[in-house]
């Protein structure tokens, strides 16, 4: 077993910067086997967390992206309908039973696995990452609350698929609706809130490496105040990455005035918010946010 | 043991802030703790979070309890005595533990009286009630605003049905099968029409609803970044269009920046929702449709004055929902000079939301 430190250290080489906070809970996910929900604004590396994860273990992700109107057709298993129906025109002069016909059809030849099934019926252990499962409606939590419990899943025509490995699953949630409280409670809670100045500009050269300190410094300072105005989108972290490299292309060695205004576009991406904030750039006549 | 007595005591505490901690909570927790290195503390304090709390609205309460009982607990002094107590954890065999970690989580049932929320505990910034709280205590609870927005944000957008989509569109996939000699190899199912979402909110923004309309101009405010066709107005006792306003600015001076920048008093200063809705209705009628939703914030006090229900009525009949939200609880309905009950039959629902929990509730049930 990993201690606490061994984690922070090798999501750092996996290229993630993480607190003891945040590694305690992986520590305890591990531990535990209980999936990770982890919540926080747009833009924290709620994804990148699971991404670092597996990289650390060595393990494939596999990835279900939840979105409305989402079914098991498209996370768990389909029939391929295509095939099947070429298949049975195919064999259609052969003198085949109904019975020979169907059992061909329903194998898993003719099955399409979605992100689900593959990471059930993967041989090695996964981490499983289902990403902004707020997205989906009450019916298909329900069902994942069942997979997450029992880890198999039933096909009617074949049987029942049961994991040999335990998955490493990882939730996100935008917080759009609440999620219930069974899935919760089932879940180890994670709170990814935007980082510190210092924590931010560790990430910037982590990522960035010929970045210079003073650069990271000053990039890691100003994206900090941007996210406490009133921003349609406050900046990501990946976005304050983007305004660094930018940056650093442009071969700047400190961030003024000027090259604020012009590399805005990479920060924010709302008129209305570039708008906001050329005005207070030309009213302040620095970089201080104030208000 | 006392250590894990002294968990239970926390467990409680918990409970009596009206953080719901269940007993597979505890249970996890219980294990989780014997895992982890005691003496760091970023490592137990998140070991207890992660366990025990399951949405960011607990965290300043959590937060609280935490440091009340932990942070003279993990001082240097009592170092050497936790240290002993996780020597003796380490020596009991696994079974223990885990007949332990049941007896702890069965020790404690859900706060007193079978309830996980006690009466005392109104911690919860969420279940404060408007009208008696702080400046400080609404600037909390304003931060939750963004939130409940983006919930009701995404309930408009009509969620697509899942059987809606197995519906076969016969015709497309005839026609699409001539290609195929007749063998409908491509399914075309009926899409449906989404309907774009269309809100128009009226707010009272007079002395008598102070809070409540910081509350629900936040909530404006935020709800106009998420749908396209929004409009917002506001009164007093006398009505202007609000929308765009409130784009930018720390929303708890949007009351008094909407009382700066619209025309929202009139001859009085006294909140007259006769003669606001009708003025409503003179100038704005024209801008709602059959597929408008109003949302009205306000109280319903109308100081003796007209009520102008028939400019309800007539709302009522143009579009195609009204909901009414009342800071007040529901007891003070229709007492002294609130007249919601002359509202309310032109309403499709009026929701008593005397905090932000509630708030939450009715708008779930929209």
């Amino acid at each position: 077993m990993d201690s606490i430190q061994d984690i922070r250290d090798k999501m750092f080489q996996a290229g993630y910067i993480c607190d003891d906070k945040v590694a305690t809970v992986l520590f305890l996910a591990e531990a535990l086997r209980k999936p990770v929900l982890v919540e926080g604004p747009a833009g924290v590396g709620k994804t990148a967390i699971s991404q670092a994860f597996s990289r650390v273990k060595g393990l494939p992700l596999i990835r279900l992206q939840c979105y409305e109107g989402l079914d098991e057709s498209k996370a768990l298993y389909e029939w391929n309908y295509k095939r099947q129906l070429l298949h049975i025109q195919a064999v259609s002069n052969q003198n085949l039973s109904v019975q020979e016909i169907e059992e061909d059809i329903f194998s898993e030849t003719f099955l399409l696995a979605r992100p689900l099934l593959k990471c059930i019926a993967s041989e090695t252990p996964t981490v499983m990452l289902i990403d902004e499962i707020d997205k989906v409606d009450f019916e298909f939590e329900a069902m994942l609350l069942e997979l997450l419990s029992e880890f198999q899943i039933t096909i009617p025509e074949i049987g029942t698929i049961a994991a040999t490995h335990h998955p490493y699953v990882f939730l996100t949630s935008n917080t759009t609706r609440e999620l219930s409280e069974a899935l919760k409670r089932r879940c180890l809670y994670l709170y990814l809130d935007f980082p510190s100045k210092e924590m931010e500009q560790q990430i910037l050269m982590l990522k960035i490496p010929q970045l210079p300190e003073q650069l990271a410094e000053k990039v890691a300072q100003v994206v900090r105040r941007l996210r406490k105005l009133e921003l349609k989108k406050p900046p990501s972290i990946a976005e304050s990455i983007d305004w660094a490299e930018s940056l650093l292309w442009l071969g700047k060695e400190d961030l003024d005035m000027e090259t604020a205004l012009k590399t805005l576009s990479t920060i924010v991406k709302y008129r209305e918010d570039q708008e906001k904030l050329e005005r207070i750039i030309y009213r302040e006549r620095d970089l201080n946010f104030r208000g | 043991m006392p250590v894990l007595q002294y968990l239970q005591a926390f467990f409680e505490e918990l409970r009596q802030q009206g953080i719901p901690v269940t007993t597979s909570q505890v249970r996890d927790c219980c294990q989780a703790v014997l895992l982890i290195d005691w003496m760091h503390k970023d490592c137990f304090y998140s070991t207890l979070f992660t366990t025990l709390v399951k949405d960011y609205s607990y965290k300043e309460a959590f937060d609280q309890v935490f440091n009340r009982f932990f942070e003279e607990y993990l001082a240097p002094h009592t170092l050497q005595r936790l240290e002993s107590l996780e020597k003796q954890n380490a020596v009991r065999s696994k079974e223990d533990t885990a007949v332990s970690n049941y007896e702890i989580g069965m020790g404690s049932p859900m706060g007193k009286g079978g309830s996980s929320q006690a009466p005392g505990g109104q911690k919860n910034p969420l279940e404060q009630d408007f009208g008696r709280i702080s400046e400080a205590e609404l600037a909390r609870i304003e931060a939750f605003v963004p939130l409940l927005a983006r919930r009701l944000a995404a309930k408009f957008v009509k969620k697509r049905k899942r059987n809606e989509q197995h519906k076969l569109d016969f015709r497309r996939t005839i026609r699409a099968s001539l290609s195929t000699g007749g063998v409908p190899v491509n399914l075309f199912t009926v899409q449906k029409h989404r309907e774009k979402p269309v809100v128009l909110t009226i707010c009272d923004v007079s002395g008598s609803v102070m809070n409540f309309s910081c509350i629900s101009l936040a909530l404006i405010a935020s709800l106009e970044r998420f749908f396209q066709h929004i409009e917002s107005y506001a009164f007093i006792d006398e009505v202007a269009d609000i929308t765009g306003l409130l784009l930018s600015g720390n929303p708890l001076n949007f009351r008094g920046h909407v009382l700066r920048n619209a025309r929202v008093i009139g001859a009085s200063g006294y909140t007259n929702y006769g003669y606001s809705l009708e003025e409503f209705h003179k100038r704005f009628k024209h801008r709602m449709h059959r597929k408008t939703t109003v949302l009205i914030f306000g109280d319903a006090r109308n100081n003796w004055q007209e009520s102008g229900k028939w400019v309800l009525q007539d709302i009522k009949n143009r579009v195609k929902k009204v909901y009414w939200f009342n800071p007040e609880p529901a007891a003070l309905w229709n007492t002294g000079d609130s007249i919601i009950n002359q509202y309310s039959p032109y309403c499709d629902a009026v929701f008593a939301c005397p905090n932000l929990l509630e708030l939450e509730k009715s708008l779930a049930k929209i």
